[in-house]
C-alpha cells in the first residue's frame, strides 16, 4: 500500500506542478514506483512539464465516466522503466466533473499500485482543492518567499486543520532567491516556517534553469548540477525518512576591492 | 398544602405555585382563590399580581393560559412571571457571558473564532483571522490579524495586550486602522472607547486619569 500525498499552495503560480513533476521524478529515480494525478481539471499541465502530453489517450474524467478503465489512462514514462506514471486531467470538463468521493476511490485504487500517489493540486480552494484532499494522507504546501503566497498557504493551512488528513503536513519553501534572503529583502526560511506553524520539508532555489528544462519536457532534478534540482532531490530522500541537512544558501560573493579591504581589516 | 397561595408584601401581591401541585390543580384552585376575591366588594382598584412558579418553568402555552384565567377578571391581570429555576441551556449562556475563555490556537488567514464573555487569548492571530467577542480581549499572544471586542455593539468592552502589529481593533461598532493609529509596542496597551465615541489607545498604568469609569469597572 503506498502513500498518497497532494501537492497544494492556494495561489497560483508558486510552482505546485513543477513540483509534483520534480519530487514525482526524484521518486522514480530513487527506484520507487510513482504515480502523479493531475486534479487541475480543464487547465491540464503536468503532462507538459513531463514532455508526456503527445502520449495522453484517455483522462481521468473518462476514467470517472467509465469511458476508459484506469490502467488505460495511465501515461508512461519511458525515461523511467516503468517506475512514474502519470494520469492526465481532462481538458474539455471544468472542477465539477468529479466529486470527492470519485477522486478519493481513484487515488486508493492507486495506491495499491504505487510507492506513492502525488496528486497536483489546482489553485483556488474550491471543489478542486477539496477533491484533491479528499483521498490524501497527507499534504506538502508549497510557497514562496512572498508575502501573499505565503498569507494564502496560512489560508490553507487553516483548511487542511479543519479536514485534517492522516498525517501532519509540510511545507516547502519554492523559488528562493539567496541573495534577496541574505538582505533581508524577503522573508526568511524560519521567519515562514514559523508563521505557517507546519514543518520543513525542503527548499527549492529559484533558477532560471527550472523554466528552461521544464520547456522542454525535462524536470530539473535530472540535471546532476543543479541547485534546484538538488532541493527537489533532498526532498525525495526526506520523504523516504532520510534525514537530510538543508542546503546552505550562498552568501552574495564579495567583489575584488572588498576582498582586498578585508585583508586590512583583520589586521 | 395548597396549590395556590396569595401572598402580599411591600412590593405587592404576589401569586405563588406549589412545585408539588400539576398545573390543572393550580388552573382550578386559581379560579376559585379569584372568585373569592373578586367577590369581596372592597376590591375596586386594579390589581397586578407577581406569579411566583416554585421549581417550575412555564411553557409558553402555560403562560398564556394563566394569563387568561386572570384576564376573566376586570380588576385581575399578571404583573409579570418571576421563575426561580432556568434550563441548563440558559444557565450555560450565562455563565459563558461571565466566564474568562482561554484561547490558545492559531487563527489562521480567513478563520474566525467568534467566542462570547472575555477572552484571554494565548495563541496566534495570523494576517486576515479574525477574533470576535461580546466582551474583552486581553492578549498575551502575537496579533497579526483582527480582533473585534464587544461584538456586535458593546462599546464599554475593552482590549488589552500588544496591538502593534495588528491589522485591525474593533470595539463595538468602533474601528481601528492599526497602521494608521500606530499604538504602542508594548503589552499593556489598552484599546477602548472614549466618551466622544473613538477609539483610543492608551496606557495600562495611566488608565486611571484617562478613563476612571473604566478604571473602576475593571476592578481598580
Amino acid at each position: 500500500m503506498g502513500k498518497s500525498i497532494v501537492i497544494t499552495s492556494g495561489k497560483g503560480g508558486v510552482g505546485k506542478t513543477t513540483s509534483s513533476a520534480n519530487i514525482g521524478t526524484a521518486l522514480a529515480l530513487m527506484g520507487k514506483r510513482v504515480c502523479l494525478v493531475d486534479l487541475d481539471i480543464g487547465l491540464r499541465n503536468l503532462d507538459v512539464v513531463l514532455g508526456l502530453d503527445n502520449r495522453i489517450i484517455y483522462d481521468i474524467v473518462d476514467v470517472v465516466e467509465g469511458r476508459a478503465k484506469l490502467a488505460q489512462a495511465l501515461v508512461k514514462d519511458k525515461r523511467f522503466d516503468d517506475l512514474l506514471y502519470l494520469l492526465p486531467a481532462a481538458q474539455n470538463a471544468d472542477k465539477t466533473a468529479l466529486t470527492q468521493d470519485q477522486a478519493k476511490s481513484i487515488v486508493v485504487e492507486l495506491k495499491n499500485e504505487f510507492d506513492y500517489v502525488l496528486i497536483d493540486c489546482p489553485a483556488g480552494i474550491e471543489q478542486g482543492f477539496m477533491n484533491a484532499i479528499a483521498g490524501a494522507d497527507t499534504a506538502i504546501i508549497v510557497t514562496t518567499p512572498e508575502i501573499s503566497a505565503v498569507r494564502d498557504a496560512d489560508r490553507v493551512v487553516g483548511l487542511l486543520e479543519k479536514n485534517p488528513l492522516k498525517e501532519e503536513s509540510h511545507l516547502l519553501i519554492n523559488r528562493i532567491r539567496s541573495h534577496m534572503m541574505v538582505e533581508g529583502d524577503t522573508m526568511d526560511i524560519d521567519e515562514i516556517t514559523h508563521h505557517l506553524g507546519v514543518p520543513l520539508l525542503g527548499i527549492v532555489l529559484d533558477d532560471d534553469a527550472v523554466i528552461a528544462t521544464s520547456n522542454r519536457g525535462e524536470p530539473i532534478v535530472l540535471e546532476t548540477q543543479n541547485a534546484a534540482g538538488r532541493g527537489y532531490r533532498d526532498i525525495a530522500r526526506r520523504l523516504e525518512g532520510e534525514t537530510v541537512p538543508l542546503m546552505k544558501l550562498e552568501q552574495p560573493k564579495a567583489g575584488f576591492w572588498t576582498r582586498i579591504g578585508q585583508w586590512f581589516k583583520r589586521g | 398544602m395548597q396549590a395556590v397561595v396569595l401572598r402580599g408584601n411591600q412590593d405587592g401581591y404576589q401569586i405563588v405555585l406549589d412545585q408539588a401541585a400539576s398545573f390543572e390543580e393550580i388552573k382550578v384552585e386559581l379560579r376559585g382563590l379569584l372568585d373569592n376575591l373578586a367577590t369581596d366588594a372592597q376590591v375596586t382598584d386594579q390589581i397586578s399580581f407577581d406569579v411566583l412558579p416554585i421549581s417550575r418553568l412555564l411553557t409558553a402555552q402555560q403562560h398564556q393560559q394563566l394569563e387568561q384565567i386572570i384576564g376573566e377578571y376586570d380588576h385581575f391581570r399578571i404583573h409579570k412571571v418571576i421563575p426561580d429555576v432556568m434550563t441548563i441551556e440558559d444557565a450555560i449562556t450565562l455563565k459563558e457571558q461571565d466566564n474568562v475563555h482561554l484561547a490558545s490556537q492559531t487563527i489562521r488567514n480567513g478563520q474566525t473564532l467568534e467566542l462570547k464573555g472575555d477572552v484571554l487569548f494565548l495563541g496566534a492571530i495570523n494576517e486576515g483571522g479574525r477574533l470576535l467577542t461580546t466582551g474583552s480581549i486581553y492578549i498575551m499572544g502575537t496579533v497579526l490579524g483582527i480582533v473585534q471586542a464587544g461584538f456586535p455593539s458593546a462599546e464599554d468592552q475593552v482590549v488589552i495586550g500588544d496591538l502593534h502589529e495588528a491589522q485591525q481593533v474593533r470595539i463595538g461598532e468602533q474601528i481601528s486602522i492599526v497602521e494608521a493609529d500606530q499604538p504602542q509596542a508594548d503589552s499593556q496597551t489598552i484599546a477602548y472607547v472614549n466618551d466622544l465615541h473613538v477609539l483610543e489607545y492608551g496606557s495600562l498604568a495611566a488608565l486611571k486619569t484617562i478613563s476612571p469609569k473604566l478604571y473602576h469597572k475593571m476592578g481598580g
